[in-house]
């Protein structure tokens, strides 16, 4: 079956890119607690990635059910704070990778457009959840304004339907909806 | 309250100051630089059985590539200290969170007083290091049972010289005979002078009592309650009573036993600080999110603290 040809959605577009990359992968055991850099993870279907707080149960919005099993980040964005784009705030913002506390620092893949998409990372599948939405909470640990520097582009919360290991440098790639 | 991050840190020096008193030396693996502090901050430890304790910041404000801890062993004491004391070695891994200040130097302050008595002296001995190196007036009054139980006697000596320290050992063998005098020291309210005091519960109920006429927001105390951990963020939850089925709902600002006793439910309860053990109540059928300072991990499994410890969405109680 030509699935490639099937559109999507009232306008009947699909969205495309090409080059999608997992630039970092980062868990924290707990909340509050520092992301720790990973050069692979084990993602488990339905549940999140192993060792992370929100596989674990313990994190800060561990007892508000949602899709969290993974959660993504776009480099572009942390890009766009370093040159203070757009001029919300007085001066840039540098953020590292383990700031933004979402599990995966992710390049070239149009986040806000994958809610409800399927999309692959590596050999695993993710669906998009909601998009993520910055909170008060981050700004208290980092001790930096970013709420509003994030607003509207805070990341996308997945559900993992395929499992299996990701590794730094995996491919991102669209899939088609069924 | 304010969340605060939580680093796993490593201990990079374990360093006896008296027979109890040991300073632990923090470094973050990863990170040359740390979060910075203001004199009289402290952090929270996280020990392995989910207690938190927050200890003082004893070294220079000025480097921020380390964090320094003094622990006095209580072997009588809830068992934070002991732990630390039997289990810290260089190279251990601890979390460690980022440094909070409820005890700071006051904005614009012309003189500082402080009356430290023993450990007390942790967050003081980070102040005056900051005060000294920049010639700013204080003066010193600590007190301890004998110089030789007397944490960081010696650098405190050399740090203020003997214009500004003034040491009191109740010990009778001591040379210093005399004996702090708290009422005496504060006896004369001087404008744009703060006091600042860390200690046992008797001394800080003496300067209480003997500042009484000083300028509100003027003296400054330095008292660690037990803990909660302060990034918790209470949800909601249910509470079922085995006995009758009645659900109970318990608001995210309220504790399940003030529910309870709104209910007519009366249960003993004391300290209602997770500390004393007296609200202990079994559960069972239920995922129990543990605050308290008493239970172990044994206990918890089937008893849980109904002051301070919470649910995620219900639990059946033992009542």
């Amino acid at each position: 079956m030509n699935i490639q040809a099937k559109p999507v959605g009232a306008s009947g577009l699909r969205t495309k890119w090409s080059d999608g990359r997992l630039l970092h992968i980062h868990i924290a055991p707990a909340a509050a607690y520092e992301m720790e850099e990973l050069a692979e993870a084990n993602l488990i279907a339905g549940r999140g990635i192993e060792g992370d707080r929100y596989f674990l149960g313990t994190g800060t919005y561990s007892p508000k059910p949602d899709a969290r099993e993974v959660t993504l980040f776009e480099m572009e964005v942390l890009d766009a704070l370093a040159r203070n784009d757009p001029p919300l705030q007085a001066s840039p913002i540098k953020l590292e990778p383990e700031d933004h506390r979402r599990n995966l620092t992710v390049a070239g893949v149009p986040l806000d457009h994958l809610v409800g998409k399927r999309f692959r990372v590596g050999d695993t599948i993710l669906v998009g959840g909601r998009l993520n939405f910055p909170c008060k909470y981050l700004e208290e640990l980092l001790g930096m304004p970013v709420y509003l520097p994030l607003y509207n582009r805070s990341g996308l919360n997945c559900r993992i339907e395929k499992g299996g290991v990701i590794r730094r440098g995996d491919k991102i790639e669209p899939l088609d909806d069924r | 309250m304010t969340a605060r991050l939580i680093m796993k840190m490593a201990v990079a020096e374990v360093r006896p100051v008296t027979d109890t008193v040991t300073v632990y030396r923090f470094e973050h693996p990863r990170r040359p630089h740390l979060p910075a502090f203001n004199p009289g901050a402290h952090v929270d430890v996280h020990l392995p059985d989910g207690k938190v304790r927050q200890y003082s910041l004893c070294g220079d404000p000025d480097n921020d590539t380390a964090y320094e801890i003094a622990v006095k062993r209580e072997d009588e004491g809830r068992g934070a200290s002991r732990w630390l004391h039997e289990n810290l070695r260089v190279g251990s891994v601890i979390p460690v969170s980022a440094p909070r200040n409820n005890f700071p130097l006051a904005d614009g302050a012309r003189r500082h007083v402080f009356i430290a008595g023993g450990i007390g002296i942790t967050p003081i001995l980070a102040m005056v290091t900051h005060l000294a190196r920049r010639d700013l007036p204080f003066e010193l009054h600590f007190c301890a049972r004998s110089a030789r139980t007397a944490p960081f006697a010696a650098s405190l000596k050399h740090l203020c010289g003997p214009e500004r320290l003034f040491a009191y050992f109740s010990d009778s063998s001591s040379q210093a005979a005399a004996r702090l005098d708290v009422a005496e020291i504060l006896s004369k309210v001087e404008p744009g002078t703060h006091v600042y005091c860390c200690g046992p519960q008797r001394l800080t109920e003496t300067v209480r009592a003997a500042a009484v006429h000083w300028p509100e927001g003027s003296v400054h105390f330095e008292v660690f309650k037990p803990t909660l951990d302060e990034n918790f963020n209470p949800e909601p939850f249910d509470v079922k009573l085995a006995s009758t089925g009645e659900v109970l709902r318990i608001p995210a600002n309220k504790s399940a036993l003030e529910v309870l006793r709104g209910h007519g439910i009366a249960l003993p309860a004391s300290c209602e600080l997770g500390l004393c053990g007296s609200c202990a109540c079994g559960y069972r059928e239920g995922v129990v999110i543990h605050r308290d300072s008493v239970l172990d991990l044994t206990a918890r499994q089937n008893q849980m603290m109904l002051c301070v410890s919470r649910a995620r969405v219900s639990v059946t109680l033992d009542i």
